[in-house]
């Protein structure tokens, strides 16, 4: 009975920090503003990343930077108010998907990190890079 | 030897519960007012409901833990009683121990599989302090952490209060809402600059500041770094995760463990993917702490001492 109070007080003072963390407005959406500041995150997080080509998607939410020596892509997608970074290599990529809009959805081998789409441009692009990505479906091994 | 009236059931944590959630909400207040901090709705919930978790998973094991301990006791070297001073001398020696369990923590990967959960948020406020782990008691470092000191003679009771004050103390650190502390307090103390340096992952800051409650474990031990005013810390995990999901945040690492060592070419590597630091991996694909660190320092070489403060003169100065 005792546990079964407390853990119901528990509950009751996590909902109520968090009601209060969601109508303080304290949570600001994260985007990445443009390619060189995506290029920055990427130096930063992996220190000395050569950044080759690359492309930011249209809602600013998801950008693809390969590596100059082509043997990696950066992958940045915005979470929450931050920013989530992945190297995706061959084997790391586990399917594509062409969407409408030249929307491309990307899934990895990677169950701490759940899908992401980006918005292209056009489809010459988004095709161009659904090649690139999916290379990194194979693993080398 | 017989436990005090005054502690028996005592649970220092309990009573600590109202002065966690004031602080949350004074926390959140002053970041509403735009002054420090920062929060995010979803991860405040994760980090909450793992604190739950928490809770629950010690209410399953406590029963399990206390048996072992007492077990321990009853083969100690000499009886220690309740006395002033012996109080005294356990809060600081679990604080040492504590040091030293929580270096392992974050330089052998079986440890860091626990407690990379505490670390797992990109944000650091009060919320984050209570992101605990679920699956402590599998790495089964209770069986030297606290029983060293018990097989000493202290009595196990004693040695749960002094660590949930240890637990009560680390609380309050966890904030970008307090900049810095009177010099003394910070030469001495944890505080919440030092423990900035600890969550953050910047080269520089990576696996330093271990300490719990004294930050002179640091400095004699040689894990200390500043806080530098231009370097911000950047909060979270190497590889951060792209998910707010708690299941996945109290067992991510232990399925990269399973994954990998399910691939390792010989148990060398199976071992090493296990006991050596997180980051390590057979053909060098990875990078550890010390790996990044050194990565960076080369390239900043020129602005950069061993300790990381800028040289005289440099383009920073």
């Amino acid at each position: 009975m005792e546990i079964a109070i407390k853990l119901l007080i528990s509950i009751f003072g996590v909902s109520a920090m968090v009601l209060t963390c969601h109508f303080f407005k304290l949570s600001r959406p994260s985007s990445i503003s443009d390619l060189d500041e995506a290029k920055r995150l990427l130096d930063q997080d992996s220190v000395g990343f050569q950044s080759g080509a690359s492309v930011l998607s249209r809602d600013r939410a998801v950008a693809l930077i390969e590596q100059v020596s082509g043997d990696s892509i950066g992958l940045l997608a915005a979470m929450g108010d931050g920013v989530v970074i992945r190297y995706l290599t061959p084997g790391s990529v586990k399917a594509t998907r062409m969407g409408e809009n030249s929307d491309l959805t990307i899934q990895l081998r990677d169950f701490t990190f759940r899908p992401v789409s980006i918005k292209f441009d056009d489809n010459s692009a988004a095709r161009t890079w659904a090649d690139k990505l999916n290379r990194m479906q194979e693993s080398q091994a | 030897m017989n436990v005090p009236e005054f502690i028996q059931g005592f649970d220092p944590i309990v009573w600590a519960i109202p002065y966690f959630t004031i602080s949350v909400f004074m926390e959140m207040w002053i970041t509403k007012r735009g002054q420090r901090g920062r929060f995010e709705t979803r991860d405040s919930f994760a980090s909450l409901a793992m604190g739950v978790g928490n809770n629950v998973s010690s209410l399953v094991f406590t029963g399990i833990l206390m048996v072992w301990y007492f077990f321990v006791y009853e083969h100690r070297l000499v009886t220690l009683d309740f006395s002033w001073w012996v109080w005294v001398l356990a809060f600081i020696l679990y604080d040492f121990m504590y040091y030293w369990s929580h270096r392992l923590a974050h330089t052998v990967r079986w440890f860091w599989a626990d407690h990379v959960v505490h670390h797992s948020s990109q944000h650091y406020n009060l919320t984050t302090a209570l992101r605990q782990p679920w699956l402590s008691p599998f790495t089964l470092k209770f069986m030297w952490l606290g029983s060293i000191l018990i097989i000493t003679g202290f009595h196990p009771v004693m040695l749960a209060i002094v660590g949930s004050f240890n637990l009560i103390y680390q609380f309050w650190i966890h904030t970008e809402t307090i900049d810095k502390c009177p010099a003394w307090f910070e030469k001495l103390m944890n505080t919440p600059s030092h423990h900035r340096v600890h969550h953050g992952t910047n080269p520089l800051y990576l696996d330093r500041n271990y300490a719990g409650v004294f930050i002179v474990w640091d400095k004699m031990f040689g894990t200390f770094q500043l806080e530098r005013d231009d370097e911000k810390p950047r909060y979270g995990i190497i590889k951060n995760l792209g998910t707010h999901n708690p299941l996945v945040i109290a067992t991510h690492e232990w399925f990269a463990i399973i994954d990998d060592i399910r691939k390792a070419k010989t148990l060398r590597d199976a071992a090493m993917y296990l006991l050596a630091p997180p980051g390590w991996s057979p053909d060098g694909t990875r990078m550890t702490s010390k790996q990044i660190l050194s990565r960076w320092r080369e390239r900043n070489k020129s602005t950069i001492n061993e300790e990381g403060a800028e040289l005289p003169g440099s383009p920073a100065e």
